[in-house]
């Protein structure tokens, strides 16, 4: 019973990890999607782009300035920056999230291990309790 | 720990360097040909405001050549400290300590009179250092805590879901019967499946007492019964673990309500993740207007590279920082020496 709180603890931990993982998934698709527009409105012209209101509509627009863009940097703060500077910036937040998602990944990796050593006791525990006659039916 | 905001931290001190011994540069050629001219000497400009410290062109020029002294000049640093507001800003350091920590550092190197071939990085890691020691507050001594408070000692955890609240009561239970306390853990969330079967394996690991009800019990009783076990059995300290809880959720923070006015806490300890940056120190300042909060552990410390949210915590909300998380065992818990995060902020890794 011990074994098996230490493998459910294990298995909350581990799913913290995951969703942090995927928070910061995410976060990495979702930088390369501003990154893919930032880049696609410097050369999008007298065109007009599709702007996406949410619910899945969407309208077309025209980007009245697409060298600067309003760029949220962190703490709250939001700055006007040349379009470059801000894929520049997002690049460098990617990076920073591939890092962080690697750091995550190990420790998920670490726990898993852990868990699967847990697992290993467990069976061979009751195998032993089988071999005794001891496994309530 | 808080690898990104090193390194960022390390250019922003090179350019504020820089651009300080460009400034001199100019300062020092102006003296040797001719009379400095105004604009190399200039401490003031219209755009910047006149600090108290900041020195007169007499006075510059008087140094310059009766002392061979350079004076730093807030022209000399505007640029880069305007890179260094941008570095913490996007290190999620919260805006209130941001300006904080550029105030202090502009305060500490304007005017600041340096002999030449001393040495500019000094200078600056100086100015860094002290800034970041004021932003960063004293820290939170639990064990003098203890020691000087009548036993027991009573600590309530509160926070967000899933930022490692019962995790952070095992450490501390841990740490502190390392250091040779008595300590009972009380299984105040009765409310997540799983949870007082997760505080209690990690008291029978640590061979610490734990004092727990059915889940769905009132958290209350429980925590109420464990300062009645704490106070008959003369134990050092009663570690309160509640369950996590969103601070708009009325009838939840009512029932931390409930649960402070029946255990009466000696301290309400705020726990979140240090990787949530910015939106954990909004949390901690909502947390303490509601049911208060007098010191803050970040967990998930060895996973923030930016480093936002222990650098702004105390300062934007006045409470200090007692512990930071930085790992799965249970002596992953550090007390939060703020001498210490700014040596290796500065230092490390140079």
């Amino acid at each position: 019973m011990m074994l098996q709180n230490y493998l459910q603890e294990y298995g909350q931990q581990a799913e913290i990890f995951v969703n942090q993982l995927q928070m910061l998934e995410n976060g990495r698709l979702e930088a390369h999607a501003a990154i893919e527009a930032l880049e696609a409105m410097l050369t999008a012209g007298d065109s007009t782009v599709l702007l996406q209101i949410g619910g899945g509509a969407s309208v077309r627009a025209k980007v009245l300035d697409p060298e600067k863009v309003l760029l949220a940097i962190g703490a709250d703060v939001i700055v006007e920056r040349p379009n470059k500077d801000a894929v520049d910036f997002l690049k460098e937040r990617i990076m920073g999230m591939e890092a962080s998602q690697k750091k995550v990944a190990e420790t998920l990796d670490r726990l898993r291990a852990q868990m699967n050593e847990i697992n290993k006791r467990i069976e061979s525990g009751y195998q032993q309790a089988m071999a005794a006659g001891q496994v309530p039916e | 720990m808080f690898g990104g905001l090193r390194d960022k931290l390390r250019a922003a001190r090179e350019r504020l360097s820089g651009s300080i011994q460009a400034g001199d540069a100019v300062t020092d050629t102006g003296s040797e040909s001719a009379p400095a001219s105004p604009q190399t000497v200039v401490g003031k400009s219209p755009a910047t405001p006149v600090t108290p410290s900041s020195p007169g062109f007499v006075e510059k020029v008087k140094i310059l050549i009766k002392d061979r002294e350079l004076v730093v000049s807030e022209k000399d640093v505007a640029d880069a400290l305007s890179e260094l507001e941008m570095t913490l800003l996007e290190s999620d350091v919260a805006l209130p300590a941001t300006d904080a920590i550029i105030a202090s550092v502009r305060k500490n190197l304007v005017g600041k009179h340096r002999k030449i071939g001393e040495s500019v990085d000094a200078l600056v890691v100086g100015a860094l250092r002290s800034a970041l020691m004021d932003v960063l507050g004293t820290g939170f001594d639990l064990k003098e805590y203890i020691r000087t408070h009548n036993r027991p000692v009573k600590i309530l955890f509160t926070g967000v879901n899933g930022t490692g609240k019962t995790t952070t009561v095992a450490k501390i239970g841990a740490y502190l019967k390392k250091e040779g306390f008595t300590v009972v853990i009380g299984a105040g969330d009765t409310y997540r499946a799983g949870a007082i079967e997760q505080i209690a394996v990690h008291a029978e690991r640590l061979g610490i007492r734990i004092i727990q009800h059915q889940e769905g019990a009132d958290p209350s009783a429980v925590l109420f019964d464990t300062v009645q076990y704490a106070t008959s059995h003369n134990l050092d300290v009663v570690l309160a673990d509640t369950a996590g809880r969103f601070h708009n959720k009325a009838n939840l923070m009512s029932q931390l309500g409930k649960i402070k006015r029946v255990m009466k806490p000696d301290l309400v300890v705020y726990v979140d993740e240090a990787v949530a940056g910015n939106d954990a120190v909004t949390r901690a300042f909502e947390f303490d207007k509601t049911v208060g909060a007098d010191a803050v552990v970040l967990t998930k410390a060895d996973m923030d590279s930016r480093g936002g949210a222990a650098i702004s915590i105390a300062h934007t909300i006045g409470k200090p920082l007692m512990f930071l998380g930085v790992g799965q065992a249970y002596d992953d818990i550090l007390p939060f020496e703020p001498a210490q995060v700014v040596d290796e902020l500065l230092d490390g890794g140079a």
